[in-house]
């Protein structure tokens, strides 16, 4: 295999040109600073979950929850007391979820019996769900051992017949689960949310539009100008195989972005103190995902241009209109959700979604599942229309 | 058969979106020669030396190159054939020596035999001192020098060069006539394309005359001119040029063939010496001004003024 040695030479070029350096590093520090210490209030009161709660229970165990989500500072909460109504609210989009709290949830749970609460949700903001449900588990969990204690002593003949005596033996129930003697580990509970920091919107976001500069602008470009000068078809005249020089081309841009984001975060983390979440590999997979699609799109690009003019303007079009619609600029979510539906046709919104996961809200590998996914997705759809349409000849 | 024949070409056609660019050509080239494909820009050379390249696969006919045929083993193809093609195919940014590496490890060589390979290249083509030097500081005629070396870094059998002097000085073109020669007293197979009657005349041994896709001739240089006879060929550069005038010219005696390109009237004709007079007096007298007119001896453009009517330039 040689595609190494066009990919080693393309680094070299690169390392020399002193522009390239510049936009590769230096320009995006600059930019990531001044945008993060300029912006960073207006965007600070708008990291709230929004939740709609009916409580059709209206007793001490269902006031005992709205007093626990009210009580969190990333949720804002809002009552409802018709039930139909407050669906129609969540179907209509003016809330993203939902919490019901059926008739007899207290009774239920005093006197040991199975019940449940549920939780309907906007499907487009899986992020924010999944904090939402974490949190409500962790509260379910809590009154969980009343149902538990209850039916473990009424299985033993037991009698229970006060809710002192109940809260009693819970107290001391839970003195033997906390710590729990089986710890499990979530990544996602309400104390792994990150403090906010203007760097968590910023520092991702100048740093996905430069890599998009990187793998989409010069990447395209690269290829062409390999076209152009004759390089490419002198290539083609030596004992090495198309695939190893695409694969060479690409493995030179995807090495350029993916150092380039990784400093790029990396320089937020040291910095300006931006929490990276917990699970690093979580960050590298996220950021190789990123860089594999854009890669993508970038060949894609200078397969289906001719010139190095028009590789240059398509490839900026397609970047700027990709960082204001995929949240580079500003926060996805404050955009109206029309919006956010057509920016997830981009790259940038599924990285910037990647990015809240394991940033804020540090939901870890499993978190950002359906991101990489659909990164992939990408990089084979642009790889894929890029290979079956490339020039050799 | 011919068993020194280390290219034979068949037949070849190829054709592009209904456009034939090569129209039945068939050719032997014997190893150890410098053969010519000659013919006006647009000939088809490229396309013909772009399928012996293994870049394009021919529509039909074959190719066989040292027993291997082009469409079953292009890779064995492409490990003996050296590739000089018409435009400078470096990297700008990067040094003559990084340059000579990187196509060097392309062909499989490394460590101590591709320095020693870089070296002497550099010293073949005189610039070793300017080997780390950045590309982009050269001037054309180093860049073409370092554009031949990288064709041959894997002291190939056969080597390709693709109108080798196109824009070069006098003094660089004279270097790599040299080299090109050198090479082949080493026993390289050289084939060369050119629309330069001198690239032709002072390097090949036997020279094809390419015109539309088709091959209208191939001999030794001394062999094609005997087609042409006693002709000589008179160059006359004009403005306000008529085309009555040229008609006249035409009707003369001892003219063969006229060709009229923009400001360039090709005349070729018996005795041109006697008819010069006659043909500056039709000039003169229809209004045509004439800024400078040059008898030649024949010669290969007088040739293909003879074999396809158009001029060689045009």
């Amino acid at each position: 295999m040689k595609f190494h040695i066009i990919a080693a030479k393309d680094l070299k070029i690169v390392m020399r040109d002193r522009n390239a350096i510049l936009l590769l590093f230096l320009m995006p520090m600059i930019i990531i600073s001044v945008a993060g210490l300029a912006l960073g209030g207006l965007f600070e009161q708008n990291i709230q979950i929004g939740v709609l709660v009916v409580d059709l229970d209206n007793d001490d165990i269902s006031k005992g929850l709205v007093e626990f989500l009210e009580d969190i500072d990333i949720l804002d909460v809002d009552m409802e007391s018709n039930e139909f109504a407050a669906r129609d609210r969540v179907k209509n989009q003016e809330y993203g979820r939902l919490i019901i709290i059926p008739l007899g949830f207290t009774e239920s749970v005093m006197t040991g019996q199975d019940t449940e609460l549920l939780i309907i949700t906007n499907p487009t903001e899986e992020s924010q769900n999944t904090v939402l449900e974490k949190i409500v588990e962790s509260y379910a969990n809590r009154v969980s051992t009343n149902v538990v204690v209850i039916k473990t002593a009424s299985a033993y003949g037991i009698p229970v017949y006060t809710e002192e005596q109940i809260l009693e033996i819970v107290d001391t129930a839970e003195q033997f689960v906390q710590p729990p003697p089986v710890e499990v580990i979530t990544e996602s509970t309400t104390s792994n949310l990150s403090e906010y920091s203007p760097f968590a919107q910023s520092v991702p976001g100048f740093a996905v539009m430069f890599l998009l500069f990187t793998t989409v602008h010069i990447g395209s470009i690269s290829l062409i100008k390999e076209q152009e000068a004759g390089t490419l078809r002198r290539l083609l005249t030596a004992p090495i195989s198309r695939a190893e020089i695409i694969g060479g081309k690409i493995a030179s841009t995807f090495l350029r972005g993916f150092v380039q984001l990784t400093v790029l975060m990396y320089f937020g983390h040291v910095v300006f103190g931006l929490d990276l979440g917990s699970d690093t590999l979580a960050l590298l997979v996220l950021i190789a995902a990123i860089t594999l699609a854009s890669t993508g799109l970038g060949l894609m690009v200078a397969v289906l241009v001719n010139t190095e003019d028009q590789a240059d303007s398509v490839s900026n079009l397609l970047i700027l209109t990709m960082s204001a619609l995929g949240g580079s600029w500003w926060p996805l979510y404050i955009e109206p959700q029309f919006m956010q539906d057509i920016a997830h046709f981009t790259i940038t919104a599924w990285a910037m979604e990647g990015f809240y996961d394991l940033l804020y809200f540090d939901l870890g590998l499993a978190g950002i599942v359906k991101e990489v996914g659909m990164l992939v997705l990408m990089m084979i759809i642009f790889f894929g229309i890029a290979i079956s349409r490339f020039k050799f000849e | 058969m011919n068993t020194d024949a280390i290219i034979t070409v068949e037949n070849l056609v190829k054709r592009y979106n209904g456009h034939t660019a090569v129209d039945g050509v068939s050719f032997e080239i014997n190893r150890g020669e410098i053969f010519g494909l000659l013919g006006p820009n647009g000939a088809g050379k490229s396309t013909i030396i772009s399928i012996l390249c293994c870049l394009l696969e021919p529509t039909l006919g074959s190719v066989v190159i040292d027993g291997s045929d082009i469409r079953k083993n292009a890779n064995n193809i492409k490990k003996i054939i050296g590739v000089v093609p018409q435009e400078i195919s470096l990297y700008h940014t990067l040094t003559a020596r990084e340059n000579l590496v990187f196509y060097g490890k392309i062909y499989g060589l490394s460590g101590r035999a591709l320095k020693t390979r870089v070296e002497a290249l550099l010293d073949m083509v005189g610039l070793t001192e300017r080997a780390d030097d950045l590309l982009e500081g050269y001037s054309g005629g180093m860049k073409r020098r370092i554009n031949i070396a990288a064709a041959l870094l894997h002291e190939p059998r056969i080597l390709y060069l693709d109108e080798p002097t196109t824009g070069v000085d006098p003094q660089s073109r004279r270097r790599i006539y040299d080299t090109i020669q050198d090479l082949n007293r080493q026993g390289m197979t050289v084939l060369l394309t050119t629309h330069q009657m001198e690239d032709a005349e002072k390097l090949c041994h036997r020279i094809a005359i390419v015109d539309k896709g088709k091959l209208i001739a191939l001999d030794t240089q001394k062999g094609l001119l005997e087609l042409v006879g006693e002709s000589d060929l008179i160059h006359v550069q004009a403005t306000e040029i008529s085309p009555d005038p040229v008609e006249l010219i035409k009707r003369m005696p001892d003219v063969q063939k006229v060709s009229l390109d923009e400001g360039n009237i090709t005349i070729q004709l018996v005795r041109g010496r006697e008819s010069l007079a006659g043909i500056i007096d039709i000039l003169t007298s229809s209004g045509t001004r004439v800024e400078s007119i040059y008898i030649k001896e024949p010669d290969l453009e007088t040739l293909f003024l003879h074999l396809t009517g158009t001029s060689l330039r045009g």
